[in-house]
């Protein structure tokens, strides 16, 4: 039993890999819809065994499995061998994250067809991303899991850099690999200084001995502090990174230069929520770090609303779905941080199938009006686009927590959740997070009025819309049915009475944290204010798109400043730019003119001119007189002869 | 009786006299070639002989056979019997067809034989004196060529004057420590603690007299004139022979009799070194005629050589006979290649005429692209190896600044020599070079091959050359 | 008796000294004729010998004069292969100035 399942779940993680390199490697010459074939192929044998390991596990009740491959590193007393982690943990994120890459898959052959060039890469590393991302998810100790980090961000470079002629894309790339970089350096200093306390990069082993290190302290200047709570903060700021929040996030609207199928699987689904999985995965040791936690808790509520706000005045539809992601994560982190990870990993969950499904249909529409993705052009395409303005709606529903769509049922377990950890951050974050359901529900339902409803604005782009083929809409129909049936159907299990059974000790509560027993017992008014304010949200939203649409033109211009404020994202930007990017390239100006140019470069041609002048001189000197010449030579023995007798 | 032990000098003496004598008999116009091949038998009978000769002191002390002067002997019989081999092509070209050519370059090796077997200054300065006298003409030895005339006077002149100052040099040590036998002043040395002036005085002119022959710095300028004006084949037997006879005189000097002074010359040999390294591989950056740079290159390997002599070690010695092996294989083929080019029956020297030899002879070119990478000390080529052991032995003296310097300025030359490579294999090609001849090629190839392979030979010739120094330093 | 014993070595060494400074400047002050150079090479040489004999007679040792001997023959020989030479020389240039013989420089 136990065997198949996990040879099913190791086929399941490197049926991508297969799909990857024949269709990366072998893609000029196999031809572009073999190619194709293969990667989805690969997709579709990972997401068969993904169920079936999630079924068997299920069943069987297996609470951990380490799935050996072969040895990797063993260098003195460190060891790293290649083993795979099943526990629901994993099982649950790779049937997930499979899932939703074969739907992407799927839709890209619509999305990509018209493209000039052939589009094997594409698919590719399509395949690639999914292999690092199962590698990451499957990962038994903090090295494989950094490998896969790592892999994730060069896929995702690969893929936000897919486009490469167009410059905004590349610096886009680069940017989201940048910012990735700053966060993993921490990250990578968390693993090592891990290592160094507990003596292994293994989970097992690094669980087992945090009793016992808890009380493990460092000093600086004097102040004490302590170890895990170190290593939780430095392990947070590398999934700050990933999971783009607040003073880092700066690389994921940028990023959605890449085609817009990426967005949906790397940018909404998956990619992004590595760093809750990391968090959840890391679960142990977070726990002993309360400070971390609360920490945690202020970034997620901070951003959850700061990315609320942006997303408002955004033009651009993909951005707004954008900063809505960010947003969604901060709920997340939210979640983490009171150490509710089971909500956090259920609203991980929904959130992937209908923020995914919502990158879709933005992609369907931005296919149907041939890349046009200003909303500010759009308008009533609803007769247009039926199928994607029905499935719009669901995932605007699902988004916006409007019972019994999903996202109710796991935005509001993370506000219960939030509310009922009774301490002040925790009130702190039912508050940031309460007016983001608001304003999460006022800019989805302005997606939709902009988009689907209301009068043409660009007739030119009405007129040449078209609605989606099947191969789009299909994918986009199963995320739907995600999106309204996911949160009822999974909720039991997720964070309902049979969490225990199903999580099955994978993710750890400490025995204080009675947070998801205490979370089913919010007061009423507490746990019906999201829904309220969602409705609230879609209300005004009515009233300022369809009802007066001169509402918003007016607050716009009335309050410029906010407006802009919120245009360019708080200025965050600028920010960088002022802070870190200009100092940074003026001091590389510096060392390149001066210390590049002029040192390092000016030492070979000063050698180089010297010796050129000596060997002028040198031969300017050998004049062709012997008399000059015997000349030296009386003067070199009196030189010699003088030297000589002076120093002996 | 002991004169056996000068039998291989004896030997070609007679064989110069007979080849003078033969040449004077014969009609003129068949001379040469006759003469030519009876000299290279000679030279490699000789060779023979050099080896089994016994070793011992002759002569009355006078003169003196060990494992040193056998090695050095073999290599200066090697750099006669290929200056001859190029010889004959030259001959061939200039129709000079003078026999003479052929005695004078077998005297000036026995002189050079005779130096390196030397155990007495006296025997010393006749060695030194009947090897010098044959190159004086030797150099001028293309009469109707006014730079070979010009060469020849120059060389005439400074060489009198340096062995002017190398015969005072010795009649100031004969006088203030009252003999002349290697022996003798040992001993002298040995006993008298504090050194007379008149007796340091003495030991700097013969130490100057004996740079002036390895064209040390800065008793160098004659060097590229001289280089330059000679005819090829003399060049080529200019920078090998007597160079090594002197550098034997100069290691057999300082180990032997003044190896008691190390500490008071060992200075004055580094900074002659460093100079001669600096000067030769600066100066042959400005250079268009091949001949003169490589008579710069010639003075930076001296001053490699010297390295080993600063050092005043076995292992230095050592590393000195070692760079002077490759220096030998590296160096005659140069002037093997040097020897090729000439267009439309024209002698050309300048380094430009060597353009494009990479597509219109690329054998050649190939092999003039190792002697220039194993003179750049390029491993795994000979001359890495020559440069590694002196430079070995100078950090095992802790000599650091000259291992430095030394080093610094090897990048230096490295420059004049990849240049000449990439001249050849990437600027546009000339015309193409005269077809060369049997011999010229057979010594290209020979010694292209030699510096290839050397590393193969490595460790047999480290241990001969091991055994050599040590005879120095009983 | 030895007319050493009267005057003594130091007479001789200056004397020989002077002499070879003479033919060193001789050699580069000299910007005319070859043939004084010729001149002065002989100088320097017969300075040597002038040290040799003297310091053999000082040490009653014979070397020295040997030497001397040898030394004579070699400037014999010297001086006829220098006006070979110089006769070769004159030949291709038609002069024997000492600022002619300057064609190969640099």
């Amino acid at each position: 039993m136990a065997p198949i399942t996990s040879s099913l779940f190791a086929i399941s993680v490197f049926a991508p890999l297969g799909g990857f390199l024949i269709a990366g490697l072998l893609g000029r010459v196999l031809g572009d819809n073999f190619a194709k074939f293969i990667a989805i192929l690969g997709m579709l044998i990972a997401v068969v065994f993904s169920w079936c390991v999630l079924g068997n596990m299920l069943h069987s009740g297996i609470s951990s499995t380490i799935v050996p491959l072969f040895d990797w590193i063993h260098a003195g007393s460190f060891n790293v061998s290649w083993y795979l982690r099943m526990d629901m943990l994993s099982v649950s994120m790779l049937t997930m994250v499979t899932s939703v890459s074969l739907l992407v898959h799927i839709y890209s052959i619509g999305y990509m067809s018209h493209e000039t060039m052939p589009t094997y890469r594409f698919f590719a590393y399509l395949s690639l991303f999914t292999f690092s991302m199962l590698m990451l998810i499957t990962s038994d100790n903090l090295i494989e899991l950094f490998f896969g980090w790592e892999a994730v961000g060069l896929s995702s470079y690969l893929l936000i850099g897919y486009w490469y002629t167009r410059p905004s894309a590349v610096a886009a790339a680069i940017k989201a690999f940048v910012v990735n970089r700053i966060a993993d350096l921490f990250f990578l200093i968390g693993i090592c200084v891990l290592f160094i306390l507990s003596g292994s990069v293994f989970y097992d082993d690094i669980f087992h001995k945090i009793p016992e290190l808890a009380n493990t302290q460092y000093h600086l200047f004097s102040y004490g502090f302590q170890a895990y709570e170190f290593i939780a903060l430095l392990l947070f700021i590398g999934a700050m990174g990933k999971s783009a929040q607040l003073f880092l996030h700066v690389w994921l609207p940028d990023a959605m230069e890449g085609p817009t199928p990426v967005s949906a699987l790397i940018h909404a689904a998956t990619m992004v929520t590595a760093g809750i999985f990391l968090m959840a995965r890391m679960s142990p040791l977070v726990e002993f770090a309360p400070h971390v936690k609360m920490f945690i808790v202020i970034m997620g509520a901070t951003t959850a609303f700061f990315a609320g706000t942006v997303a408002l005045a955004q033009p651009d539809i993909k951005k707004s779905i954008a900063y809505s992601t960010c947003s969604q994560l901060g709920y997340m982190f939210v979640a983490v941080g009171v150490g509710a990870y089971q909500v956090a990993m259920f609203h991980l969950t929904t959130h992937a199938f209908f923020k995914a499904l919502l990158f879709l249909g933005a992609g369907s529409v931005i296919h149907a009006l041939h890349d046009e993705q200003n909303m500010f052009k759009m308008g009533g395409l609803s007769k247009k686009l039926p199928a994607t303005c029905l499935l719009m709606w669901i995932g605007c529903l699902a988004l916006g927590g409007i019972f019994p769509f999903a996202g109710y049922w796991s935005k509001d377990a993370i506000l219960e959740a939030a509310w009922m950890s009774g301490s002040t951050v925790g009130y702190y974050a039912w508050i940031m997070t309460a007016i983001t359901a608001f304003l999460t529900a006022f800019y989805s339902w302005r997606i939709l009025f902009l988009v689907f409803h209301g009068k043409p604005r660009d007739q030119k782009i009405y007129d040449h819309a078209h609605e989606s083929s099947f191969v789009m809409t299909l994918p986009m129909c199963v995320l739907a049915t995600g999106a309204t049936i996911g949160g009822f159907t999974l909720a039991p299990y997720y964070i309902g009475k049979y969490q225990l059974a199903f999580w099955n000790d994978s993710i750890f509560n400490a025995p204080t944290n009675h947070i998801m027993t205490l979370m089913h017992h919010a007061p009423y008014l507490i746990a019906k204010a999201p829904l309220a304010l969602g409705i609230l949200g879609i209300i005004v939203a009515f009233i300022c798109y369809i009802a007066a649409p001169r509402i918003p033109v007016i607050m716009a211009s009335g309050l410029k400043g906010i407006y802009q404020f919120l245009l360019n994202a708080w200025y965050f930007d600028k920010l960088y730019d002022f802070i870190f990017v200009r100092p940074y390239i003026a001091l590389s100006k510096i060392l390149w003119k001066v210390g590049d140019q002029e040192i390092v470069e000016g030492m070979p041609v000063a050698v180089a001119r010297i010796t050129d002048r000596s060997a002028k001189g040198i031969s300017w000197i050998q004049n062709g007189s012997f008399a000059f010449y015997a000349f030296t030579m009386a003067i070199g023995l009196v030189v010699v002869l003088a030297t000589f007798l002076i120093y002996h | 009786m002991n004169w056996t032990l000068a039998i291989p000098e004896i030997a070609l003496s007679i064989s110069g006299l007979i080849i003078l004598l033969w040449g004077a008999i014969q009609k003129k116009g068949n001379a040469f070639f006759p003469c030519a091949i009876l000299s290279i038998a000679a030279f490699v009978a000789v060779g023979f002989l050099t080896l089994t000769v016994s070793n011992g002191v002759g002569y009355n002390g006078l003169f003196i056979n060990d494992e040193f002067s056998r090695y050095m002997k073999i290599l200066i019989i090697i750099a006669g019997f290929l200056s001859i081999i190029l010889s004959i092509d030259f001959n061939g070209k200039n129709d000079t067809n003078c026999f003479e050519y052929i005695a004078l370059i077998v005297f000036s090796t026995v002189g050079a034989m005779v130096m390196v077997s030397s155990n007495d200054l006296m025997t010393l300065y006749m060695g030194l004196e009947l090897s010098s006298l044959a190159l004086y003409i030797l150099c001028a030895i293309d009469r109707k060529n006014v730079f070979s005339a010009e060469s020849g006077v120059k060389y005439f002149v400074l060489g009198s004057v340096a062995s002017g100052i190398l015969l005072y040099g010795i009649s100031m040590i004969y006088g203030f420590s009252g003999g002349m036998g290697y022996s003798t002043i040992h001993q002298i040395i040995a006993s008298n603690h504090a050194l007379s002036a008149g007796f340091a005085v003495g030991l700097v002119f013969v130490l100057v007299g004996l740079c002036f022959k390895i064209s040390a710095v800065p008793f160098h300028m004659w060097t590229p004139d001289v280089y330059q004006g000679a005819p090829t084949p003399v060049t080529t037997f200019l920078s090998t022979a007597p160079k090594f006879a002197a550098f034997a005189l100069f290691l057999r000097l300082m180990i032997g009799p003044f190896g008691h002074l190390s500490p008071q010359w060992q200075l004055l040999i580094e900074v002659i070194a460093i100079l001669s390294i600096i000067i030769g591989s600066v100066g042959a950056i400005a250079q268009t005629n091949i001949k003169r740079m490589m008579a710069y290159s010639s003075i930076s390997h001296m001053g490699f050589a010297l390295v080993g002599l600063a050092a005043a070690t076995p292992d230095g010695v050592m590393g000195t006979l070692i760079y002077l092996t490759t220096y030998l294989f590296m160096n005659v083929g140069t002037f093997a290649v040097i020897a090729a080019m000439s267009r439309k029956g024209h002698v050309v020297e300048n380094i430009n005429d060597l353009a494009g030899l990479g597509k219109t002879d690329p054998g050649i070119a190939t092999a003039m692209a190792i002697f220039m990478f194993s003179m750049a000390g390029v491993p795994p080529l000979a001359g890495f190896f020559g440069k590694f052991l002196v430079f070995k032995a100078a950090l095992g003296a802790d000599l650091y600044s000259l291992t430095i310097i030394g080093l610094l300025a090897s990048a230096v030359g490295a420059f004049f020599y990849l240049r000449i490579v990439k001249i050849m294999f990437f600027d546009k090609a000339v015309e193409a070079l005269d077809q060369r001849s049997l011999s010229l090629s057979f010594v290209t190839f020979s010694m292209g091959t030699l510096t290839l392979v050397f590393m193969l030979f490595l460790s047999p010739m480290i241990q001969m050359g091991q055994i050599a120094a040590q005879s120095l330093f009983h | 008796m030895n007319i050493l014993n009267t005057v003594g070595l130091a007479p001789y060494l200056i004397v020989s000294g002077l002499l070879f400074t003479i033919g060193l400047f001789g050699i580069f002050a000299s910007r005319k004729n070859l043939i004084v150079i010729l001149m002065s090479i002989e100088l320097m040489l017969l300075s040597a010998n002038l040290n040799l004999i003297a310091f053999s007679s000082a040490l009653e040792n014979l070397t020295g004069q040997v030497l001397v001997m040898f030394t004579l023959t070699v400037a014999a020989a010297e001086s006829a292969i220098g006006l070979a030479i110089v006769m070769v020389y004159y030949r291709n240039r038609h002069s024997v100035e000492v600022q002619d013989a300057t064609m190969m420089k640099g």
